[in-house]
C-alpha cells in the first residue's frame, strides 16, 4: 500500500509539469481572429510545422545530436577496448583526465571555444557543436563501453585473433555485436547530454544554425504565443522519449566511476 | 587478467586528439586570459595575478560561493537519498520496475532552457495547475529568498532525481539475488541488509553520481538565472551567475580568472573525492 502510494507521488511530482505543457501545447493562448483564446485543438502544432525556421531548428538539432553520438562511439570503441583489455603506462592517469573534462563546467570553457571556432570556421555550424559536445560524452561513452566490453570473456578476442581475423574485422564482426546494448547505452546518454544542452548550443549560433532549444528561447517576445511555445516544447521531447523505449531494458546497466 | 601492453595508448590517441582540441587547448586559452586586461582581441594586456586578488578579496564573491556550496549540499542532501530510495522501491518491481526507469529518466531529455518554463507555468497564479493553490498558501518565490531557494531545489530535483535512480538502481541490480537471500535466512533486518550488503556494493555507481551532481548543481545557472536572475536582493545569486554578468558585461579578463579559478575550485573537489574512493578501494 505505502509503496502503490509512493509511486503514484513519484509519477504525480514527475508528469506534473510535462502534463501543464501537453495541455497548454493543445490550447491556443494567443487570441486571432479566427480563434478565441483557450480553444482546444492542433493548431499549435500546425503553426510549428508550417514555420520555416522552426522546422530548421529541429533539424539543426537532429543533424549535431547525431554526429556527436556516432563520433563520440567511434572514438570511445578502441579507448574503451585498451582500456578494458591492457594494462599500461598512464591508464589510470587517462581515466583521471576524462573525467576532468567530464566535470569541467561548459561556461569555464564557452570563450575560448567561441574564439577557436571562430578561427576554424565552425561557428554557425553542428560539426562545432557536435565536436564541443564530446568534451563531456566522450568520457561518459568511455566508461559505458568500458564496462561492457569488461564483461566480454577475453575468449572471444583469442578465437577471433586464432581464427585470422584482423582487428577491424574482429571489432565490426565480433565485438560490436556482442556489446550492441552497450552501444544503446552509451548513445543514449550522448543523445539526452548532447540534446539538452544549451551552453555552448547557444555561444556556437550566432546567426544561423539554431538548434531547437535556441528557437524556442526566440519565441519569447513582447507577445509570446505560450501553447506555441510547450507545442515546440513537446515535439523536441519525442526524440527523448523514443531513445528511452529502445533503451528500456538495457537501461539498467548506468555507468560508475572509473578513476 | 589484462595484460601489459604500452601499445594500447594507440587506440587511446584519437580520443586524445578530440579532447586535446575541444577541452585542453581552450583550457589553457581561458588561463592565459586570465592573466590579461582584454579590450579587443588586438588590444590586450598583461597584468598578473590582479583579477585574482580583485576577486579573491571581494566579499561578493565569498558571499557566492558561500551560496553555491550550500545550494549544492542541499541537492545533493535531498537528491541522493531519494534517489536510493526510489531505486530501492523499484527493485521490489522486479521486471516492471522499466517503466518506473522510463518515467524517471523523462525529466532528463527535457531541454534545460525549457525546464524552468515548465515550471513557472506550473507555478503561474493566471493559468498553471498548481497556481492559485500555491499563490493561496502564500508561496511568493519572486520577493521571498526562501521560497526562491525551495523553487530552485525543487525544479532541480525533479531534473536530476532520475539520473540518481538509474544509476543507483543499475548498481543495486548488478548484486547477485544470493546476497540478500542469505541475508534473509541470517534474520537480517531491512536496514541492515541496505547497510552492509546493498550499500557498499553501490558506491562505484553512488560515487560517479555524487560528482556529477556536485559540479552541476555546483555551477548552476539556466534554471538559477531563469527563475528569479539571482533574486530576490542576491539570495539566490550564485557563482555562475556572477560569471555570466562578467561575459555579458564583456570584461572577458576578469571572466577568464573567475572561470579558472571555478575550475580550480571543482578540480579541488573531484581530486579529494578520487583519492577518498581508491583510498576505500585499497583497503
Amino acid at each position: 500500500m505505502i509503496r502503490a502510494a509512493a509511486l503514484l507521488a513519484l509519477a504525480g511530482f514527475i508528469l506534473l509539469p510535462l502534463a501543464q505543457a501537453v495541455i497548454l501545447s493543445f490550447t491556443a493562448t494567443l487570441p486571432t481572429e479566427a480563434l478565441a483564446a483557450g480553444t482546444i485543438g492542433l493548431m499549435n502544432y500546425r503553426n510549428v510545422l508550417a514555420a520555416p525556421e522552426l522546422r530548421a531548428a529541429m533539424v539543426n538539432s537532429a543533424v549535431y545530436v547525431v554526429l556527436n553520438v556516432v563520433l563520440c562511439i567511434a572514438v570511445a570503441l578502441p579507448a574503451a577496448y585498451a582500456l578494458a583489455r591492457y594494462r599500461f603506462v598512464g591508464d589510470r592517469h587517462f581515466l583521471l583526465l576524462i573525467l576532468v573534462f567530464r566535470v569541467t563546467p561548459p561556461v569555464v570553457l564557452s570563450l575560448p571555444i567561441f574564439i577557436l571556432f571562430a578561427q576554424l570556421g565552425l561557428v554557425n555550424s553542428p560539426v562545432g557543436i557536435a565536436l564541443v559536445h564530446c568534451l563531456f560524452n566522450l568520457p561518459v561513452a568511455i566508461w559505458i563501453l568500458e564496462s561492457f566490453i569488461r564483461a566480454v570473456p577475453r575468449a572471444l578476442d583469442e578465437t577471433a585473433f586464432l581464427d585470422g581475423h584482423s582487428t577491424a574485422s574482429f571489432f565490426f564482426r565480433f565485438l560490436v555485436p556482442e556489446i550492441a546494448p552497450g552501444i544503446g547505452v552509451a548513445a543514449f546518454f550522448c543523445f539526452i547530454f548532447s540534446w539538452v544542452e544549451v551552453v555552448f548550443a547557444r555561444i556556437l549560433t550566432v546567426t544561423a544554425g539554431k538548434p531547437i532549444t535556441m528557437a524556442i528561447n526566440a519565441m519569447f517576445g513582447f507577445q509570446t504565443d505560450l501553447g506555441l511555445v510547450m507545442a515546440m516544447t513537446c515535439l523536441s521531447l519525442l526524440p527523448g522519449v523514443a531513445m528511452i523505449w529502445f533503451v528500456r531494458n538495457h537501461l539498467a546497466r548506468g555507468f560508475t566511476l572509473r578513476a | 587478467m589484462r595484460s601489459h601492453d604500452n601499445r594500447a595508448w594507440f587506440l587511446l590517441l584519437p580520443a586524445l586528439l578530440l579532447l586535446g582540441v575541444v577541452g585542453a587547448l581552450p583550457l589553457l586559452a581561458v588561463i592565459n586570459y586570465g592573466f590579461h586586461d582584454i579590450f579587443t582581441l588586438q588590444d590586450v594586456h598583461w597584468v598578473g595575478i590582479d583579477w585574482y586578488v580583485d576577486i579573491l578579496g571581494s566579499d561578493r564573491f565569498l558571499a557566492s560561493l558561500g551560496r553555491s556550496l550550500l545550494f549544492s549540499t542541499l541537492a545533493l542532501t535531498i537528491q541522493v537519498p531519494l534517489g536510493i530510495a526510489v531505486a530501492l522501491l523499484l527493485t521490489s518491481y522486479g521486471r516492471r520496475a522499466v517503466w518506473g526507469l522510463m518515467l524517471c529518466a523523462l525529466p532528463l531529455v527535457v531541454p534545460w532552457n525549457m525546464i524552468p518554463m515548465l515550471w513557472l507555468g506550473l507555478i503561474d497564479k493566471g493559468g498553471g495547475l498548481l497556481g492559485p493553490g500555491l499563490a493561496s498558501l502564500g508561496f511568493d518565490w519572486k520577493f521571498t529568498a526562501w521560497h526562491t531557494w525551495a523553487l530552485i531545489l525543487i525544479v532541480d530535483t525533479w531534473h536530476w532525481l532520475g539520473l540518481v535512480v538509474v544509476l543507483a538502481y543499475a548498481g543495486l541490480s548488478a548484486i547477485p539475488s544470493a546476497y540478500c537471500q542469505a541475508a534473509a535466512i541470517d534474520g537480517a533486518s531491512r536496514w541492515a541488509t541496505f547497510r552492509f550488503i546493498q550499500l557498499p556494493r553501490i558506491t562505484g555507481a553512488l560515487a560517479i553520481v555524487i560528482l556529477l551532481r556536485f559540479v552541476d548543481s555546483f555551477m548552476i545557472y539556466t534554471e538559477a538565472f531563469a527563475i528569479n536572475a539571482g533574486g530576490p536582493s542576491d539570495a539566490t545569486r550564485f557563482l555562475s551567475i556572477e560569471l555570466g554578468e562578467e561575459i555579458k558585461g564583456f570584461s572577458y579578463g576578469q571572466a577568464a580568472a573567475r572561470a579558472t579559478l571555478y575550475f580550480l575550485i571543482v578540480l579541488a573537489v573531484v581530486w579529494a573525492f578520487v583519492m577518498a574512493t581508491r583510498q576505500s578501494e585499497d583497503t
